[in-house]
């Protein structure tokens, strides 16, 4: 049986080796880090496929200088381990000039660290944590800051006429940083935040949390949240009955629990630029090219990230060094299936368009924009 | 390619340490540890504590190998008169509560948002480094295991009455092997913040104690040799299957599914034809003298 093992374990390390094919001349290589397994793994998907989409209408129109975008996706596994292992194959075997990477900060900065070693580009396509403005010149962020969008929630919900609310998110970088700066500035505008929770992500109950905001008895809550979290909560909110509105930062990535409950109660902040041109161009690639599945927004940070990258490559080359100094060129004047995008000089995004939508009738509608 | 094979080695170094300080656990002396990822986690944040403070780098690195024993000690004291499902227990609830309390206090090292430590940018460095921790590592298990301690860990974890009947006090025993391991396991973990450069509490999972426990029952409990090549195995597993992925050509997210599968069966296969572990550990007779 040892033997068996042994050549098991050959068996693999052949397989392995076997599965370095060369990468054709006349390819680029682009890699994506997203966590294909393990938690959060729809929002993951529908980035990597935005990024799909992007590649495939490059290619369609001749690719970058006549060559093709060949991309090579890997698992992070939602790992920093692992995605750190994802970034070290993709840098150092594949040769990649930049890579596209959904995941949390956690993995994002670990990544940054390593591709700022290597002098290589990153791009942050879901991430929106503070530190990542320490890469300037390796990490480029699609995602705008937290506190541009959690402030005009704030203000949204003063605006409402509200004086309480609670704030639910997940406890991370992402949520407390929404209610951090949604609760600032709503606090300012005379509102009072009445209890905070800050739940931890992949639990199957939230329960004990939704009571405690039950007790506190406010008039509305701010929150962010996304995937199966934001619909287990919202199923234990409803079972609980608490009928009150739901202010949110991107209140499209969140997964609706129940459409008849939820009806009109959700509303709040959210990216400006899907409903422009350009992002109707990519649901409709979308939708022809996974017919029947539901798109989140997360395709068209995706996309935007190959396409900036994309034109910076096509002016400059394959040397990460040049790539990252032609991006901030490269997105002035781009008008993206995000909007305009414009970059601070950490490579952070500001100033996004932002619209303000609300769920009816089992999907989101744009009531209005903010300037 | 060659650098990143240096990466994978390192990795495998480092889990190695691990694998080799939960076998002198529970492979020797039987101690359910389940909490195996503290440790690991107190060397990781006590560098980056270290660094977040100002202090230079060799105390962040002693305080680590010192705070992992004693809290150690300090775990496994309520557990003194229990069984090991409560020793199982009790430890697996102290890693969660340190990991808990480090995303929830962000002002001991940045919550959720963690903590940057000046990652080893030479990996040559890196992997000789961790190459070294192994061999350390590996000699004091293996003198452990060869010695007269061995075998009274050996005891104790086949009949504890035994061992209290020969006039040796268990608990003195297991203490001293809390001691050793924990620090160890600290040591793997100050690596390994260095070699990856930024900690949160994501790294710290459950989960990845349990992958200890899979190169230690992979590998075959009670031998050194035996877990290394259990955490190799699992290790390159995991590394070689990302290249097998991008050779079959499939669509990304299911290969990444197939992956995890490929991985979850190779292990099924390995614990039912062969559950005493690659390399088991062997029956000695000795005289009284040890001979």
């Amino acid at each position: 049986m040892k033997r068996n093992t042994m050549l098991a374990a050959i068996g693999a390390a052949a397989l392995a080796m076997a599965g370095m094919s060369p990468v054709m001349a006349e390819d680029i290589t682009i890699g994506v880090i997203a966590n294909l397994t393990g938690q959060d793994v729809n929002t993951s998907v529908q980035m990597a496929r935005g990024v799909e989409i992007a590649a495939d209408e490059i290619n369609k129109a001749g690719g970058i200088g006549g060559k093709t975008i060949k991309l090579i996706v890997e698992d992070s596994e939602y790992k920093t381990q692992e995605a750190l292992t994802a970034a070290t194959k993709l840098y150092d075997v594949d040769k990649v000039p930049a890579v596209i990477m959904f995941g949390g900060s956690s993995l994002m900065i670990a990544v940054a660290e390593l591709a700022k070693q290597e002098g290589k580009v990153l791009i942050n396509t879901s991430s929106s944590s503070a530190k990542l403005g320490d890469y300037p010149g390796t990490l480029f962020s699609i995602l705008p800051l937290d506190d541009i969008l959690g402030k005009e929630l704030g203000k949204y919900i003063a605006k409402k006429g509200i004086k309480t609310v609670a704030t639910v998110v997940p406890n991370n970088t992402f949520g407390l940083g929404v209610a951090d700066a949604a609760g600032a500035a709503f606090k300012e505008a005379g509102g009072k935040v009445v209890k905070s929770v800050a739940y931890t992500e992949g639990q199957p109950d939230y329960r004990a949390d939704m009571q405690s905001v039950v007790a506190a008895a406010p008039e509305a809550i701010i929150s962010a949240g996304y995937g199966d979290d934001s619909r287990t909560i919202f199923k234990n909110a409803r079972e609980l009955g608490l009928n009150v509105p739901w202010f949110a930062a991107y209140p499209s990535i969140f997964t609706v629990e129940n459409d008849a409950w939820m009806n009109g109660k959700l509303s709040g902040v959210d990216n400006g630029g899907y409903s422009n041109d350009t992002g109707k161009a990519v649901l409709a690639a979308y939708k022809a090219k996974w017919p029947g599945e539901e798109p989140l927004a997360h395709i068209y940070y995706g996309y935007d990230a190959l396409k900036v990258l994309a034109a910076a490559m096509a002016k400059v080359g394959e040397d990460p060094k040049a790539i990252a100094a032609e991006l901030p060129n490269a997105v002035k004047g781009y008008v993206g299936a995000t909007g305009a995008i414009a970059w601070d000089d950490r490579g952070q995004r500001i100033d996004p368009p932002l619209d303000l939508i609300e769920y009816k009738d089992g999907k989101f509608e744009t009531v209005g924009t903010i300037q | 390619m060659i650098s990143f094979a240096i990466y994978a080695l390192t990795i495998i170094a480092i889990w190695s340490v691990m694998a080799i300080s939960l076998n002198i656990q529970f492979g020797m002396t039987g101690l359910v540890n389940f909490g195996q990822i503290l440790p690991f986690a107190i060397g990781a944040y006590a560098v980056g504590i270290g660094i977040e403070a100002g202090i230079p780098w060799w105390a962040g690195i002693l305080a680590g190998l010192v705070a992992a024993p004693l809290v150690g000690l300090l775990v496994i004291l309520p557990a003194r008169r229990q069984s090991q499902d409560y020793w199982a227990l009790i430890t697996l609830g102290a890693g969660e509560l340190f990991r808990l309390t480090m995303l929830n206090v962000p002002s001991i090292a940045g919550g959720a948002d963690g903590v940057t430590i000046s990652r080893l940018g030479d990996r040559n460095l890196a992997l000789g480094l961790a190459v070294g921790l192994l061999v350390v590592a590996y000699l004091v298990g293996q003198r452990i295991s060869r010695g007269p301690l061995g075998r009274m860990l050996r005891v104790i974890r086949e009949d504890e009455v035994l061992a209290a009947t020969l006039g040796r006090n268990p608990m003195a025993y297991r203490m001293k092997v809390t001691v050793v391991t924990w620090a160890m396991a600290a040591a793997a973990g100050i690596l390994f913040g260095y070699v990856v450069g930024y900690i949160a509490p994501t790294s710290f999972l459950v989960t990845d104690t349990f992958l200890v426990w899979t190169a230690v029952i992979l590998g075959g409990p009670g031998r050194n040799i035996g877990v290394v090549i259990g955490a190799a195995i699992l290790i390159l597993l995991s590394v070689s299957t990302r290249f097998m992925a991008e050779w079959s050509g499939l669509p990304s997210d299911l290969v990444a599914n197939l992956r995890l599968a490929v991985f979850g069966l190779v292990l099924v296969l390995m614990f039912l034809f062969r559950p005493q572990g690659l390399f088991p550990e062997t029956r000695e007779v000795r005289d009284v003298d040890g001979r």
